[in-house]
Formats: structure tokens, C-alpha cells, sequence
């Protein structure tokens, strides 16, 4: 059963490109229903609309968005009884802007820190209409990725994993976590659909969570 | 137990992340690529050439990187990438927005890139784009045969432009 209301609530706030001010906005600890009834009635028909002018465009499907299949109702389903696994969703005007799951199980790669226990994003998607890859349109909300590690690394802190995180980054969104989360790239892994690995040690979140603190 | 993130921390965050995008997690269903996303297997010298014209493009209407980011409402660092790096697949909407500042065709721009195939039929843009801009040579300020060039590149890339 999908909870329908979320453990805790953080304020957050996210960049609203049309006004280049930031606005309040919630990191809600636990995808709840509304958040699937957002993803169902709102991102689905905005991301077949999106598709329908990548295809009128003729952009070729190897470009679409990789993460339009993910079926997020099925991912909770997946997840709800499992105490290591945990869900995160960003709130703004209302909506929900993204959303992202995580398994506390996995165990991290990078030479130094092999073995070593981290928080491994399962999975992590902007709604449709805050992402660059569709369309003609500019993102509307900003921030919603940096947010989402932000949680990941301090839930990470919180098991006492030290701020390490690691996840597979769908191939549109490598230069994020390379350049912006300055992830270390641990290369292409033949046993996850050839998707690219990233990890952050615990040196580097730290750097993640103070940079821009005081900015 | 909720988390401490600022707002100050929030608003560099989101003009880190302009731009970017963030998926990550196994896709599970019609995985479509066994490489690094697609740009290794478009031609590069079309690419450079779109490169090419962009920057003969914003010289000729004396704009730096940073005033035609903010005229075509992208980016500075997709722009400086579009300009310098041939492996760099630029986004459809960028494309989109050049093509309106430019008053050329999105089809044939997004055809340069990689981002769509060309038809048989209609092909011929590409090659000639890519030799108009092996015309062209790096230097500061636009010469009258860069004129010509650039001229020569945008009768190629309009809308209307007849191939044989």
C-alpha cells in the first residue's frame, strides 16, 4: 500500500527559469500517491506530447529520452516493503517535479573504498517539462537533480556510509553528474545496459554538500 | 528526520545544473545504444561544420559567445561546445532557438548535428555544408571570403535552397 502522506517533509526551493527566482518548494521523504497520480496524469500525456514532436522532427529514437519507459507506480510496488530501500519527491506549485529511489544494500567500486557500503540511486527522473532533451521548450524548474544527491549523500551520511553514493547514469545526463556533481566516472558497465558508473566518495560529497553553501 | 539544505545552496545548485539534464537508473526496455549515447557514430565533419557556421554566424553579426546564448535564450557552455567540440550533440531546442536567431532551416541545422538522418533525396546540404565551412580558416575577425563563405553556408542551410 502506497502511503499518502510523505515521513518528513525538508524545504527546499528550485529556480524557476522564466523569472530567474528561486521559489519554495518541498523534498517530501517518501514518494507518496499523489506524487504517482502526478506522474499518471500530468508527466505521462506531457512526455507522449514531447515525443510526438521528437518524432514529428524525426529525431531518431536513439535520442528520445531513455527513461520513458519507467513505469513508477511499479518501481513503489517493488520497493514498499523493503526497509532498504527509500523514496525521495520534490514538490513545487503543487506538482511533483521529480522523483528518486534508492537501495541501501549495495556496496561501492571505486579503487580505495571497494566493499564499502553507500547509497546506490536506483532511480532518479525530472518531470518532463524540467528537462532539456525534449523539445523546444526550456526547462521550467531548476535544481531538481542537485537536490535529489544532496538527499542521497545526507541519507548516506545518516546510515553511516560516509556521504558515498553511486548510480548509472542515463547517457543524456553524463555531464552532470561528471561536471556537476563532479561523480567520479568509473566508465561504461557492460552489466547494466552499458550505462556509465559514477561514484562519490566521502571527500567529495562533503565538497558537493559545502560548495555554494556560502556562495 | 529532515535534511539541512539552504536557500543560498539551492540557487547555486540550479545554475550549476542549468542546462543539464539528470536521469539516472537502468532502463529495462528496448535499450537502444551500446555506446556513449549516439555522438560517436554521427559524422563529425558535418558536426564541424555546424560548429562552423555558428561561429562564422555570430562574428558576422558582432555578437560574442555570451550576447547570442542570451539572444537564443541557451546556454553559454552548450554554445562554446557547439562552436569548438565535433563529439558535442547539441539539444533539439537549442538547435530550434539558432535556427530562429539565424533565420535558417531547423531541419537542416538538427541534419548537421547528427540529431536526424537526411533523406536520400536531400543530402546534398550536408555535404556542401561541410565543404563551405573546409573553406573556412580560424581567425579573429571575418574577412570578406569568410563573408562569402558564411553567405554561401546560409543559402545551403535555408529553408528553400534547391539540390540537385
Amino acid at each position: 500500500m502506497i502511503a499518502t502522506t510523505p515521513s518528513d517533509v525538508t524545504p527546499v526551493w528550485l529556480t524557476k527559469r522564466s523569472i530567474k527566482e528561486t521559489v519554495d518548494a518541498e523534498l517530501w521523504h517518501g514518494i507518496v500517491d499523489k506524487n504517482l497520480a502526478d506522474w499518471e496524469a500530468e508527466w505521462i500525456p506531457d512526455l507522449q506530447r514531447r515525443l510526438k514532436l521528437l518524432n514529428l522532427q524525426k529525431v531518431e529514437r536513439r535520442f528520445w529520452p531513455q527513461s520513458r519507459y519507467w513505469d513508477w507506480r511499479d518501481k513503489l510496488r517493488e520497493i514498499e516493503r523493503r526497509l532498504a530501500n527509500l523514496s525521495f519527491a520534490i514538490v513545487a506549485e503543487d506538482m511533483t517535479q521529480a522523483m528518486m529511489t534508492i537501495d541501501l544494500t549495495k556496496r561501492a567500486r571505486m579503487p580505495g573504498h571497494e566493499g564499502q557500503h553507500l547509497v546506490y540511486i536506483d532511480f532518479l527522473e525530472a518531470a518532463p517539462w524540467n528537462r532539456n532533451d525534449l523539445a523546444e521548450e526550456p526547462a521550467k524548474f531548476g535544481g531538481c537533480g542537485s537536490i535529489l544527491i544532496n538527499a542521497a549523500i545526507q541519507q548516506s551520511i545518516l546510515e553511516g556510509f560516509k556521504g558515498r553514493i553511486g548510480l548509472h547514469s542515463l547517457p543524456q545526463a553524463n555531464s552532470f553528474y561528471a561536471n556537476a556533481c563532479e561523480m567520479t566516472d568509473l566508465g561504461q558497465d557492460a552489466t547494466y545496459e552499458n550505462l556509465r558508473y559514477f561514484e562519490l566518495d566521502p571527500d567529495s560529497a562533503r565538497s558537493f554538500i559545502e560548495k555554494g553553501k556560502g556562495e | 528526520m529532515t535534511f539541512d539544505i539552504s536557500k543560498t545552496w539551492c540557487r547555486n545548485a540550479g545554475a550549476r545544473e542549468d542546462g543539464l539534464d539528470i536521469g539516472a537508473g537502468v532502463i529495462a526496455a528496448d535499450p537502444m545504444f551500446t555506446h556513449e549515447g549516439g555522438a560517436d557514430e554521427s559524422p563529425e565533419a558535418s558536426r564541424l561544420a555546424l560548429g562552423r557556421f555558428i561561429n562564422l554566424m555570430r562574428r558576422d553579426q558582432g555578437l560574442s559567445i555570451e550576447a547570442l546564448a542570451d539572444k537564443a535564450d541557451i546556454e553559454i557552455g552548450e554554445l562554446l561546445s557547439l562552436e569548438n567540440n565535433a563529439a558535442h550533440l547539441p539539444d533539439v531546442r537549442t538547435l530550434y532557438q539558432l535556427s530562429e536567431v539565424f533565420g535558417v532551416s531547423q531541419e537542416k541545422l538538427m541534419g548537421l548535428s547528427g540529431l536526424t538522418h537526411a533523406n536520400d533525396d536531400d543530402d546534398d546540404y550536408v555535404e556542401e555544408a561541410v565543404r563551405y565551412a573546409a573553406k573556412s580558416a580560424s581567425v579573429e575577425v571575418l574577412t570578406e571570403d569568410e563573408h562569402e563563405i558564411l553567405n554561401g553556408l546560409i543559402s545551403v542551410l535555408s529553408e528553400n535552397a534547391k539540390h540537385k
